[in-house]
Formats: C-alpha cells, structure tokens, sequence
C-alpha cells in the first residue's frame, strides 16, 4: 500500500508546531501558531478516517523500510477515530488558551509542551509498533507532568511529582510486556506479533506480558486499583490541560485495551473482558459516589471520569460487536462532554480571584458571567447524566442496549443505577454555581467582565448537541470499525502486504439499529 | 548467563521499588532511575538470538550474531528514562525551594 502522507501529518504537524513555538518571543504569536498546527493536525485527522471510511486502513511507512522492519504508523477506523476525537479537542484547548489568563499559559514553553501532547497523543493512537507507542506515551507523560507542574495551583508541582512516580511504574509495565512480546516473536510490529499469536502457539512469556500492557493500560486510564493519582492531577493542571488530560488522555489506555482485546489476544479476551467489567463497576461506583462527596468543583470532574471510563470498559468488557461499538460511542461522546465542562469550570474559576474551583467559594459566581454560560453547564451536565437530547443520551442507550443484548443483566442494572449519581452531582452544582444568590462579599471576585473566553466550550457543546440530535454518522462510524476490528486479519494485511494469505471473510453482519439512537 | 541476568534484573528491581517508595524525594528519584536501569538490563536479557560475536561485526556468512535491535531500543529507553530523571530532578529541586523540605510527607502537609 502507498504511503499516506495524511497519516504523518496527524502526528508531525503538531511536532513542526512545536519547533515553531519554541522560537516564537511573543506568547500571544505562539498561541496562535498552536491553535493553527493543532487545526490542521484535526483537518488531516478528519480526511485520514474519510479515507479510512473509502478505502480501508492508511499507512505511513517510516523511512520506507518494508515490513515487518522499520516504524510504521498504520491508521484503521480504530485510530482514526480515536485520532479525530484526540485532535478535535485538542484544536477546542489551544483555542481556549486564546483568551485564557492563567499566568501558567504565558509560559514560553506552555505552547511547545502543549503541542508535544497532541503530538504523543496522536502517535500512540496511530502508531504500529509497540516500541514507538511506548516512546509516544512518555512524551505525552513527560509533557503533561511539566505542564502541570508549571500550573497556577501551587499544589500541582505535587500531583505531577506523583504522576511522574505513578507513570514510571506503568512505563515499566510496558516495556516489560514489550519485551516479553519480543522475546517470544523477535518482532515489534504489532500486526506481525498478532498473526503469529492467532497461530495459537502461544509462549507463557506471552500470556505474561498481556496481563503487564493490561496493567501499563489501565494505569494511563486511570481504573481502579492504578487510579490514585487521577484526581489530584487531573484537578491542578491548567484548565485547556486538565480538559485534555480528563477527556482525551485517558481514552489512549481505553484504545489500548480494545487493541489488546481484539488484534493482540483474541483467544483470551473473556479472561479479560471479565476483569475489565469487575473494574468498570468498581469505578463508576466509587467514581459516582467520590464526585457526589467532594469539596472542588474540577475535583468532582476528574472523579466523575473515573466513573465514566467504567461505563466504557463495561463496553469493552463485553466484548461483542454491538457493546465495542457502544464503547466506541461513549468513549467519543464522552471526550466533547468532559472537556467542556471542565473549561466551563475554568471559566467559573477565573472570576474568583484566588482561581479556585472549590464549591464553597463558587457559590453563585456563575450570576456574574453571561446567562449562557449556565445554560451551558446545564446542557453539559444533561449530556453528562445520560439526558436527551444530548449525546450522552445516544451514549447509554447504545451501552445499555448492548448489555441487554449480551444478556449481563447484573452490570446493566449497575451501569443504570451509577448512571443517576451523575444526574446529582451535576444539577447540584448547577445549582450552587448558576442559580444560588450571589455572595454579598465581592472582594473575592475580579472585576465584571474579566474573565476567560467561554467560546471553545461553547463549540464542544454545541457539538455535542449535533451529535446527540444526529447521532446516524457516529453509528455508522462506530459500526465499520467494530466490523474491521472485529477481523484481525484486516488490520494484519494493511499492515504487511507481504504475507497476506486469502481473501478473509468480513465480519458478521452488525444489527444496530441507528433510528434508535436518534431522539 | 540468563542466571545471571535474572539475579541482576531482580536485584536492581528490588532496590528500586524499596527506594522509590522512601519518603526522601532525592532517594525516590535513584530509585527511579535504578528501575529504568532494570529494565533495560531486562530488554538486553529478551534479544531474540543472543550470541557473543558483536552485531555487524563478523564478515562470515552463517554465524550467529548477537541482536542488534535490543540494543537500539536500549538507547531510545536510556534516553526516555534520562529525560523523565532530569525532569523529576528538575522538579525536586522546585520542590525543595517552594517547601524548604524533601521529605514527601511535609510536602503533602504544607498546603499552603
């Protein structure tokens, strides 16, 4: 297959961004450069899963070694998608750097490390080789521990610390299955490792290092028993970072998971499937009820995370084609919800002069920013909980149907009954924000009007709107790409045309029903 | 030589993991740079064929050399681990400043 030159610009546009920035004196310049890198990495995103749509899997040979040899950014419907959700959001953060007054943003290396996260970002879901996802994930590690470290809330030098302590460890993790990997296949490319494991021949070092990229994975997403640095972390970043790191850098662990369950170790994933619903219930309980008790607004987001990434690995955990798909949707959905909510909260937190985001000094600041802004929260908060005619609500609906449909009737009702704590929380603090009377005590506000720009979330809303009231496009998306990863053998022949054995069969016909998602 | 290997890859994991969980930030620190330097002794132990003629060295037609690709991918990890060690060493030194103290429990403690 020829190379794509889309697929390289997905990930080095941000890269050519960053090298840009880091000459670039004048910080008003270098956000602007970001926003652009970041806009055109998104448009490139979009036309590699047109592509994807049309004509199948786009690869980006490096240096034009042939396979299994030599790096290969190999991009199916999978990473395209994960890959346009990655980069939309990330386009939504640089712009909302724009009118941001957080004095962390007027860092000269704020843009530089900003754009180094899109770009780790980008390469560890484009990537085929185990090797360079290892090297893209700690690029995104190493630049969002600085960027938190560089924060405005002076305890994000700790969280970052403790991050960096808690991703080490997960970096361990990988590299000890990527060796074990190794040593049993002699191979990196993850499409020559999945044909030689789909030939059941299967080395004990093998089944041991699924269990440490499921660790390495599960740690990036934050689930339950690696989950101990999320909040802390996710609450003290600068608001465009913690939008990111909340909605987008968790969902890599999710995208990890789905390729080890469907390309890697096929043969095991009910082992594994049964884990991952265990642990997705632990989390949108313990998420649920943390983000219902805690005392910070952003806090009480990053909480609430936990607990949704357990809705999706409910999805994932169930393993068949209708729930991956509803995986994938939620997952999409999810990231446009979270991340404006969270810029939301900035915004709320930007006119309290301390910046703080904590609910006992917030109450009623949201009377003192334009009326939008609270119907705004509101329609993100009804997104978040599962309400028409949000997104969230196609979301659910296409979870909880797929578990209905496997017939796993326990964490159905679970997922149904952790979905209404969302439905709390979150009208709670609309409440106290938006509609409680304004403290008397106005010196610890800044004065009307300033504020951060609530324009970038007012376009992830709005998207998210769009895609709650025309839900068709994201199931057909969702629908081919559990039809292609569905068949390993798709992604394995993109990948290495050499060896390609005979034309395969194409998965089984999918029964979503798209009429049903849309409201 | 794989004993050896094992022995070697299991003592400096145990020594990391016991340093990186000390309160003192400084000794955390080694500990992390010491596990990074198991794990690539680990890596080295993995390459698919080992021998002891070096990679590219021997110009004779069918003898075994030793694997060439563990060693690049060494590089890429001593480099990654180097940086993430700078970066935390980086942040240490802020801490200390900020705090007066590296000892992470006062740190957790000075919310200020």
């Amino acid at each position: 297959m020829e190379n794509n030159i889309f697929v390289l610009g997905v990930v080095f546009l941000p890269f050519a961004g960053l090298i840009i920035a880091l000459f670039v004196q004048n910080d008003i310049i270098s956000r602007w450069i970001g926003l652009a890198a970041s806009a055109s990495g998104f448009v490139f995103s979009v036309v590699v899963l047109m592509q994807n749509m049309s004509i199948g899997p786009q690869i980006y040979r490096m240096g034009g070694y042939e396979p299994p040899f030599g790096i290969v950014l190999a991009a199916d419907m999978l990473s395209a998608t994960f890959g346009v959700m990655a980069s939309a959001i990330m386009m939504a953060a640089f712009l909302y750097t724009l009118h941001c007054r957080d004095k962390a943003v007027r860092q000269r290396s704020f843009i530089s490390l900003f754009l180094a996260m899109q770009m780790g970002l980008l390469g560890g879901f484009y990537t085929g080789d185990l090797f360079t996802m290892f090297v893209f994930i700690e690029l995104l590690v190493l630049s969002s521990v600085a960027l938190t470290a560089i924060s405005d809330n002076l305890l994000g030098l700790e969280a970052a610390m403790k991050y960096l302590f808690m991703s080490a460890m997960g970096s361990l993790f990988l590299l000890i299955g990527i060796s074990s990997l190794y040593a049993s296949f002699g191979s990196l490319n993850m499409a020559d490792i999945a044909q030689q494991l789909g030939t059941n021949e299967r080395p004990l070092l093998a089944i041991t290092s699924s269990i440490g990229l499921l660790c390495a994975f599960l740690l990036k997403s934050a689930v339950f028993p690696f989950h101990f640095w999320q909040p802390d972390f996710h609450t003290t970043a600068p608001t465009p970072v913690s939008a990111v790191l909340s909605s987008v850098v968790v969902k890599l662990g999710v995208y990890g998971v789905i390729r080890l369950e469907t390309l890697l170790f096929v043969a095991e994933r009910d082992i594994i499937g049964s884990w991952l619903l265990i642990l997705g219930m632990i989390g949108i309980f313990f998420g649920g009820l943390a983000a219902l008790s805690t005392y910070n607004g952003k806090r009480m987001l990053a909480y609430s995370t936990f607990a949704q990434v357990g809705f999706i690995l409910l999805g994932v955990g169930w393993g068949t084609p209708l729930a991956l798909a509803a995986a994938i949707i939620y997952a999409f959905n999810h990231a446009f919800i979270k991340s404006s909510l969270l810029m939301l909260f900035g915004v709320v937190a930007s006119r309290t002069k301390a910046k703080t985001a904590a609910l006992a000094d917030v109450g009623g600041v949201g009377r003192t920013l334009p009326a939008f802004v609270g119907l705004l929260y509101l329609l993100g908060g009804m997104a978040l909980a599962g309400l028409p005619p949000m997104n969230g609500f196609v979301s659910k609906v296409a979870l909880v149907r797929s578990g209905i449909d496997a017939q796993s009737w326990f964490y159905v009702g679970a997922a149904v009954v952790g979905g209404s704590i969302t439905l709390m929380y979150m009208f709670r603090t609309w409440q106290l924000v938006f509609q409680q009377q304004t403290d008397e005590d106005t010196t610890k506000l800044k004065d009307p009007g300033v504020h951060d720009s609530p324009l970038a979330p007012a376009l992830l809303i709005s998207t998210a709107l769009a895609l709650g009231i025309f839900a068709g496009p994201l199931f057909t998306v969702a629908n081919r790409t559990v039809e292609q990863i569905s068949d390993p053998q798709i992604y394995i022949d993109a990948v290495n045309p050499a060896n390609a054995p005979e034309v395969t069969d194409a998965g089984p016909e999918l029964t979503l029903d798209t009429a049903e998602g849309e409201e | 030589m794989d004993v050896l290997f094992a022995l070697a890859v299991g003592l400096f994991f145990g020594i990391g993991v016991f340093q990186l969980l000390r309160r003192d930030l400084i000794k955390a620190a080694m500990g992390f740079s010491i596990l990074f330097a198991g794990v690539n002794l680990l890596i080295l132990a993995v390459g698919a064929y080992d021998s002891q003629i070096p990679a590219y060295a021997s110009l004779a037609e069918d003898v075994q050399v030793s694997d060439p690709l563990v060693q690049a991918l060494i590089l890429t990890a001593i480099v990654i681990g180097f940086g993430s060690y700078a970066l935390l060493l980086a942040m240490i030194n802020v801490i200390s400043r900020r705090f007066g103290t590296i000892n992470s429990d006062e740190v957790k403690n000075l919310t200020k």
